[in-house]
């Protein structure tokens, strides 16, 4: 049997920087990765930060890969970070960037599937030297530990592990012969598997989590620039609470790519479940109002309804003809319109000017209107739809970050800084996973793997991560910059009572009152005014109603339907279901109905009522009364795991992101 | 044969062949296959043997020698075989005088090519059959040649370093009736057909990371292909001429005869291929299916 000092489980972007950083301390390790290929089943927002703390060292993206800077396929520098009020087509922006530059040496935008790719590289070539790497494809389904001389037990099955916890152990996998492992480290994210077969922690409560939504939008380089007002890579970050949220706690985000935006909303499920609402209507709702609108629309060309009393053949030569000049309008239009891949496209000699390229762009658009009648329209170019529960630190954070001979990190761990405007998970993973790596160069030094050597070791070494404190406790320093930003808005049109307390916490001397009294109070009751629905919604409602600025839609565009999402989604369909209603009647099932992000799940009519042909109201009960899952449609965004039998998809099968 | 224990020396025998898959094609108005224009390849039953050559590699750390008898420019099989299964050597027998070889001349060659490879071979891949009209038994005959037990038809196979004994699985169809799944055991050296249905199928991590490490080795020396190429004459390899190319061809071609097939509900129309209008109305047609009305 294959035998490895160290296994990691789950390639985001956590594993991949555990791969990284065991093997630069020269720890042979392997890691196993569901998806293929690598990359594929990650989703972020994403901002990628790269942190510094006075009290103590955070290990950086940049740490752990040195050319980062210079050569990883980020999209954006992101240079301004906004907070938007929102109410109906009413506006009030705050300016947040100061609190985004708080304790920040450099925030990128980034899309997280093609981002691990390039992680991956690193980690692979750096693993391949002490004879490692990554596996793709494989998903891990169990752990066994084995007793030395008392058998074996599966993680799975049974109450496994003594304190101390057993090292000697064996990985099951869908696709591979079994193997033995040393040290585990789980970085299988928010919905992992290894926490519930190893009994680290039970699934993570309705509280502790947040449904995250988001579909990126191509619009060309230049004009992001130009729209955005930034310079050459810069980039910038729009959040947004208010009405869009149909009164549940959290809000939407926007973030600019190099010729894409992210646009999403991220809700506690908590407060998802109480009212029950599809995300992609909510995601269609703030993809139309005029703020959002203004931002992610574009010019597209529309075809003319065929005319079919044609013949036939004239029919296919037109369709034939327009799909191939189609193509080459967008391509050119994309080229066009990004002053890199103008000069990309020169440099090939493809072209000898922008003007040729201008000139060309211009014949084929007149082409396709004269020849073809098309028109062109504003609307938007959706490439991709993506869910994903993340993980609430503050609530979700394990207090033991180990079993066995397992470490958990990033989201697997319950890891990440969500506080309002401070959105944080990529860059806290990464720190975990050199500390994991450190904790398991320490025991294969020792030889002692054991849960109370290694795995207590990794406990004090996240202790001491200055992001530990942070995601403990709320940090002062940061809601006094939050608070000193809202100084703009401007208070005469408020209620005296409103005026004079948004007065009070403008006054730095109150600002230090409020927050030596916040300190005072215990964290929970102070996160439940920060969380509250006032501040989420109502608040800045308020603030909107009364100072936003009126926001005209320059356009009207049409969001995709569900239905075209799931169409466009790749999706390699597993056989075998992964997932297993236990109560097709259970409340929380049934509101799975609306908040699968799928629409995996789907009420069935029960059939005794329609036979006994009851009144009305007896029908509509018989009717809500089952509920069927269809999982060939599932993107394992882990939102219906709480009461169902709940795995991902064995390995290369299902969700493909591209973008992520 | 004198052996160092645990050492397996491995050849594969690949063909370049016409690119059949779609829109690769070229055909003359007679209907046959223009040859000039059609992009030749790497056949895929050559790629499936070398597919199981990298797996030697991967599991038994052999030495791998890929060959082919061809015009020059089959030196293009042997780069992509180079990519497939990570040679270390890669060998052309070209010359004017293998033209117009049948199977068993080809064998005749080959056996030459294989003797002379300066490592006594213990195992032979080949490809079920090449896809431009070959009878599958190239194979058979090259074994036969060269004394190897031959065994056809693989879909699986492991060797036992210790014993030197090569196991195998062997997939049988018999049209219409069943499929006979066989397993059978024989000394090296021996010749293995892989049957079309082989997959390659690493399922331990040490050999999925050996793959992965070899696959990228395999790119860069198939970039760098030439430096491990060595192109063989008749007067190199010492063949006998009488033996090879037309001259050593008992196989005569007396008719191409298409076998009959059921009646089926489907009509097909005949199209010529240099009327330009039939051609788009084919086009079209095949547009209609992808794009057509829903
Ligand atoms: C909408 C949204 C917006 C966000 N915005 C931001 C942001 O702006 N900034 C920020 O820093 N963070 C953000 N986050 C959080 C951030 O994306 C995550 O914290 C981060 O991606 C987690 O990385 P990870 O490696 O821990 O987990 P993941 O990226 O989830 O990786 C886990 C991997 O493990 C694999 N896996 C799971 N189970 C198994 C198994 N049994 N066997 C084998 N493989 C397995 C999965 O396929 C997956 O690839 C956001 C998240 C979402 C959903
Ligand atoms: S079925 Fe899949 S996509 Fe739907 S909620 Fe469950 S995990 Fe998410």
């Amino acid at each position: 049997m294959d035998r490895f000092d160290a296994v990691i489980v789950g390639g985001g972007s956590a594993g991949l920087a555990a791969l990284m950083e065991l093997s630069r301390l020269g720890i042979q390790a392997v890691l196993l990765e569901s998806g293929k290929p690598i990359g594929s089943k990650s989703v972020s927002g994403g901002i990628l930060y790269s942190k510094n703390y006075p009290n103590g060292r955070v290990y950086n993206v940049e740490d752990i890969y040195p050319d980062f800077l210079d050569e990883a396929p980020v999209e954006r520098r992101i240079t301004r970070y906004y907070l938007n009020a929102l109410s109906g087509s009413k506006v009030y922006t705050i300016d947040l960037t100061e609190a985004h530059e708080y304790r920040t040496n450099f925030a990128y935008s980034v899309l997280m599937a093609r981002l691990n790719k390039w992680f991956a590289e690193r980690a692979e070539e750096e693993a391949a030297k002490l004879g490692g790497g990554i596996i793709e494809g494989v998903h891990v389904k169990d752990i066994v530990w084995i007793d030395d001389g008392s058998g074996s037990s599966s993680g799975s099955s049974s109450n496994s592990g003594s304190s101390s916890g057993s090292s000697n152990s064996i990985i099951v996998t869908d696709e591979l012969e079994e193997f033995g492992a040393k040290a585990i480290i789980a970085a299988d994210g928010v919905n992992s598997e290894i926490a519930l077969i190893s009994n680290a922690r039970g699934k993570l409560e309705p509280e502790a989590l947040y449904q995250g939504v988001k579909c990126i939008v191509r619009v060309p380089e230049d004009i992001i620039d130009e729209r955005f007002d930034l310079d050459d890579g810069e980039g910038v970050a729009h959040l947004f609470a208010g009405d869009i949220s149909r009164g549940h706690n959290g809000g939407g985000f926007l973030y600019t790519n190099r010729d894409t935006l992210s646009v999403g909303l991220v809700y506690h499920l908590d407060s998802l479940l109480k009212s029950p609402i599809e995300p992609y209507n909510m995601l269609n709702e703030f993809l139309t109002i005029p703020v959002i609108t203004n931002y992610i629309v574009d010019e597209v060309a529309v075809p003319k309804e065929l005319d079919r009393t044609l013949p036939k053949e004239e029919q296919l030569r037109i369709r034939f003809g327009l799909s191939r000049l189609l193509k080459e309008y967008e391509g050119l239009r994309y080229t066009y319109y990004s002053k890199h891949a103008r000069l990309d496209a020169i440099r090939q000699g493809l072209y000898s000017s922008e003007e040729e390229i201008k000139a060309r762009l211009e014949e084929v658009r007149g082409k396709l209107e004269k020849e073809y009648g098309v028109t062109f329209a504003n609307n938007y170019v959706e490439v991709e739809y993506a869910c994903k529960l993340v993980p609430d630190g503050k609530r979700a954070m394990m207090d033991k970050p180990y079993k066995n001979n397992i470490l958990f990190i990033g989201d697997a761990a319950g890891k990440g800084i969500f506080l309002g405007t401070r959105i944080e998970g990529i860059n806290i993973g990464i720190d975990d996973a050199a500390r994991a790596a450190r904790a398991v160069a320490r025991a294969r030094e020792m030889s002692n793997f054991s849960e109370d050597y290694m795995g207590r070791y990794y406990a004090q070494l996240v202790d001491e991560s200055p992001y530990t404190e942070d995601i403990r406790r709320i940090d002062f320093e940061y809601m006094k910059i939050f608070v000193r930003a809202c100084k703009s808005i401007p208070l005469e049109p408020f209620p005296l009572f409103l005026r004079l307390a948004f007065m009070l916490i403008q006054k730095t001397i109150v600002q230090e009152l409020a927050s030596s009294i916040a300190r005072m109070m215990d964290q929970s009751t102070l996160l439940k005014i920060i969380e509250s629905n006032d501040a989420y919604v109502k608040i800045p409602m308020e603030v909107a109603e009364r100072v936003g600025r009126e926001v005209k839609p320059i356009a009207e565009i049409r969001p995709l339907s569900i239905d075209e999402r799931i169409g466009r989604l790749k999706i390699r369909e597993d056989e075998v279901p992964h997932i297993r209603i236990k109560d097709p009647k259970s409340r929380f099932i049934k509101a799975m109905v609306h908040l699968c992000p799928t629409k995996c799940y789907i009420m069935e009519a029960s059939e005794e009522v329609s036979k006994e042909g009851a009144g009305a109201k007896a029908r509509l009960k018989a009717v809500v009364s089952n509920v069927i899952l269809q999982h060939e449609g599932c993107i394992e965004c882990g939102t219906c795991s709480r009461e169902t039998e709940w795995r991902h998809t064995r390995g290369e099968k299902g969700i493909v992101y591209e973008y992520g | 044969m004198n052996h160092d224990k645990d050492v397996i020396n491995a050849a594969v025998m690949v063909k370049l062949e016409p690119d059949l898959s779609e829109g690769n094609v070229s055909y003359n108005p007679d209907g046959t296959l223009n040859r000039s224009q059609t992009k030749n390849i790497l056949g895929p039953h050559s790629a499936i043997a070398c597919k199981a050559a990298m797996y030697a590699k991967v599991c038994y750390d052999a030495w791998v020698s890929v060959c082919s008898m061809g015009p020059p420019t089959a030196e293009i099989a042997l780069r992509d075989a180079m990519g497939l299964c990570c040679a270390d050597e890669l060998h052309l027998y070209s010359d004017r005088i293998f033209a117009g070889a049948d199977t068993l001349a080809t064998a005749e060659t080959i056996k030459h090519g294989i003797r002379k490879m300066g490592r006594s071979i213990d195992i032979v891949f080949s490809g079920h059959r090449a896809v431009d009209g070959e009878t599958g038994q190239t194979g058979p005959q090259t074994a036969w040649k060269l004394g190897f037990n031959f065994i056809g038809n693989v879909i699986d196979y492991s060797i036992d370093l210790e014993s030197r004994m090569v196991k195998a699985r062997r997939k049988i169809d018999l049209p219409g009736l069943y499929t006979v799944i066989e397993d059978v055991e024989s000394p090296l050296p021996a010749l293995i057909a892989l049957d079309p249905s082989y997959r390659d199928n690493y399922r331990r991590v040490s050999e999925r990371l050996r793959y992965a490490r070899l696959m990228k080795e395999a790119s860069r020396r198939a970039k760098d292909y030439k430096s491990y190429l060595r192109v063989w004459s008749a007067k190199d390899l010492g063949v006998d001429v009488r033996y090879v190319g037309l001259a050593g061809s008992p196989t005569i071609v007396y008719k191409v005869e298409k076998i009959p097939k059921a009646k089926a509900s489907r009509r097909a129309k005949v199209v010529d291929p240099s009327n330009v209008e039939a051609l788009r109305e084919v086009g079209n047609l095949i547009f209609n299916i992808a794009f057509g009305e829903r």
